[in-house]
């Protein structure tokens, strides 16, 4: 059973401007799901409409199995949100800030404690909130997204603006709770190489259309499919009609030949037969598409 | 018990806010310059304590200030920052996301707005209060006042400057819950205040949503003796604005 469910999700602002297309996003149960795109793709938006902060135009959204609008209370008692920057009380602490979730929440008191503890935040006492760093603040966010036990947490570029130590410490802390939590967490984010590392599934969404939507490792399978050989060689027209002549479907891009990737035997066997042909092979190497590379290769299909 | 919630979480958020501070500073800023003008005028003050309507007339010169000035005005700042701090701290959506009802967020934020105004009253009754007898600790010769407090009066006529004040909530509730910009509702505050006071002469000025209480004023202090239903009409703009005012809210495309 999925998580978060929709169909054909669709909106938009004005006549001319169609932000969703028909999406149908599938959020697996207990996943971390890593939900991409560039700025303006379509993500924010996604997410405000299943928190219901949009009013839905067409399509369907199943959140826990019920539809979205018809639950909205008892949905909402199960999702913790941080929908891009930090929502947070400037002029209150950090227990102040937490205090009021608690009582909109109605959870524990003995919660705010072990939230604050969870994100490393139990010690800034009196310190207002609005006083914090962008990374505390963040942190914070997340101490009030997770303060009622949620199922699932939705965290809309929770990295943003951080710096390099501050984003280890977010995703850091995202495994974390994914891990001894056991909580679905449904994240944003316009790099893939931010969130690659904690995600198990991932939804490439642009222009408001998903691209691509499925296991990492589908993603990763795909990777694999994208890599090459790279030859330089001092002839390289004649060695392209050579490989071809082999059976290789060769491509020469500006200084270098490209063939799909081939066995380590079959490269050495290539290598023995251009120099035979008096052609000098400079150099031979195995080229990998990075995930960002395919990522980008979706967005620009 | 959910609206009592909502309620709770509004009410932890306005510690230490402007509009709390405005509450408490308003409610004794009047009462201070009360003291400051007895001093001044020691021997007026001293002939005043001796005179049987010494607590009448000290409230109602102490209401003339709050009621055509210092009341709207701060009402409409209260009430604009109130709802500044959703926009200010970029929290609209995190209260949107909470599991509550929209009505019930829409009431507990006026039931802090209104409660804040209860207990503006109750200060500035208070300070009224004080600022009646402190002088008399400086004035020589000054004895406390012979006149009995009239509670009853007092308490009457406060509940219906309460009820003068209801539409100016309620205007102002509806723009600043529109509005992010902190200019906008205060500028159609101060607007409507101006126009509420040239009109004040009008045949008609009860029409006028922020005279009400200058007019309960100007007829209790003896000066306007045509019958109006001031009282009457604040009960409905107040009525008529917050319904309008709800539809709007949770009609609103987007919560944040």
């Amino acid at each position: 059973m999925y998580c978060i469910e929709t169909q054909n999700l669709s909106y938009r602002f004005s006549q001319e401007q169609q932000v969703l297309n028909k999406v149908n996003l599938q959020v697996p149960n207990g996943s971390i799901y890593g939900f991409l795109g560039p700025n303006g793709a379509g993500k924010t938006t996604t997410l405000r409409l299943i928190l219901g902060l949009l009013r839905k135009q067409a399509g369907t959204i199943s959140i826990f199995g019920k539809p979205f609008f018809e639950n909205r209370i008892s949905i909402l008692q199960n999702i913790g949100s941080l929908i891009e920057s930090p929502s947070l009380y400037g002029h209150l602490t950090a227990v102040e800030n937490l205090r009021i979730q608690q009582v909109l929440y109605q959870c524990p008191k003995s919660r705010i404690l072990d939230v604050l503890n969870t994100v490393g935040l139990s010690n800034t006492g009196k310190k207002k909130a609005g006083q914090f760093s962008l990374g505390m603040k963040q942190r914070l966010s997340i101490a009030v997204a997770l303060l009622h036990n949620p199922s699932l947490l939705i965290l809309d570029e929770p990295t943003n603006g951080l710096d390099p130590n501050g984003i280890i410490e977010i995703r850091d802390l995202i495994k974390k709770i994914n891990r001894e939590l056991n909580i679905t967490i449904l994240i944003s984010s316009h790099l893939l190489s931010e969130i690659e590392k904690i995600v198990t599934h991932v939804g490439v969404i642009n222009k408001g259309n998903i691209l691509f939507q499925g296991k990492l490792s589908e993603l990763q399978t795909k990777q694999n499919l994208g890599a090459s050989i790279q030859i330089k060689t001092n002839n390289n027209i004649a060695a392209v009609n050579m490989l071809e002549a082999a059976g290789f479907p060769a491509v020469l891009d500006h200084e270098k030949i490209i063939l799909p990737k081939i066995q380590e035997a079959q490269i050495a066997a290539l290598n023995i037969q251009m120099v035979q042909q008096n052609i000098e092979v400079y150099q031979i190497s195995h080229h990998q598409n990075d995930l960002e590379s395919i990522f980008i290769d979706l967005i620009n299909l | 018990m959910n609206f009592i919630h909502c309620f709770k979480g509004e009410w932890i958020k306005k510690k230490r806010s402007l509009a709390a501070w405005l509450v408490i500073i308003g409610g004794f800023f009047t009462p201070a310059i009360m003291i400051a003008i007895a001093l001044y005028r020691s021997s007026a003050t001293r002939a005043a304590l001796l005179k049987k309507e010494y607590w009448t007339n000290h409230w109602l010169n102490s209401w003339e200030s709050i009621a055509m000035f210092l009341l709207p005005l701060g009402i409409i700042l209260s009430t604009s920052l109130v709802t500044q701090i959703e926009f200010k701290n970029n929290t609209w959506k995190q209260l949107h996301t909470s599991p509550q009802t929209f009505t019930n967020l829409f009431l507990a934020k006026l039931s802090v707005i209104v409660l804040m105004l209860l207990q503006f009253f109750l200060l500035f009754n208070l300070g009224t209060y004080l600022s009646g007898i402190i002088p008399i600790l400086f004035i020589d010769d000054a004895h406390y006042p012979i006149a009995n407090i009239p509670w009853k009066d007092i308490f009457y006529n406060s509940l219906l400057y309460f009820i003068t004040s209801l539409p100016i909530i309620a205007i102002q509730y509806l723009v600043s819950l529109q509005f992010k910009n902190f200019l906008v509702s205060i500028s159609v505050g101060l607007g409507l205040w101006v126009a509420s006071i040239a009109g004040l002469a009008w045949k008609y000025s009860y029409m006028l949503p922020y005279s009400h209480g200058s007019l309960y004023y100007l007829k209790l202090s003896g000066r306007l003796l045509r019958p109006i239903p001031v009282i009457e009409m604040a009960l409905a703009y107040f009525i008529i604005v917050i319904i309008i005012s709800y539809i709007l809210y949770i009609t609103k495309k987007e919560k944040g």
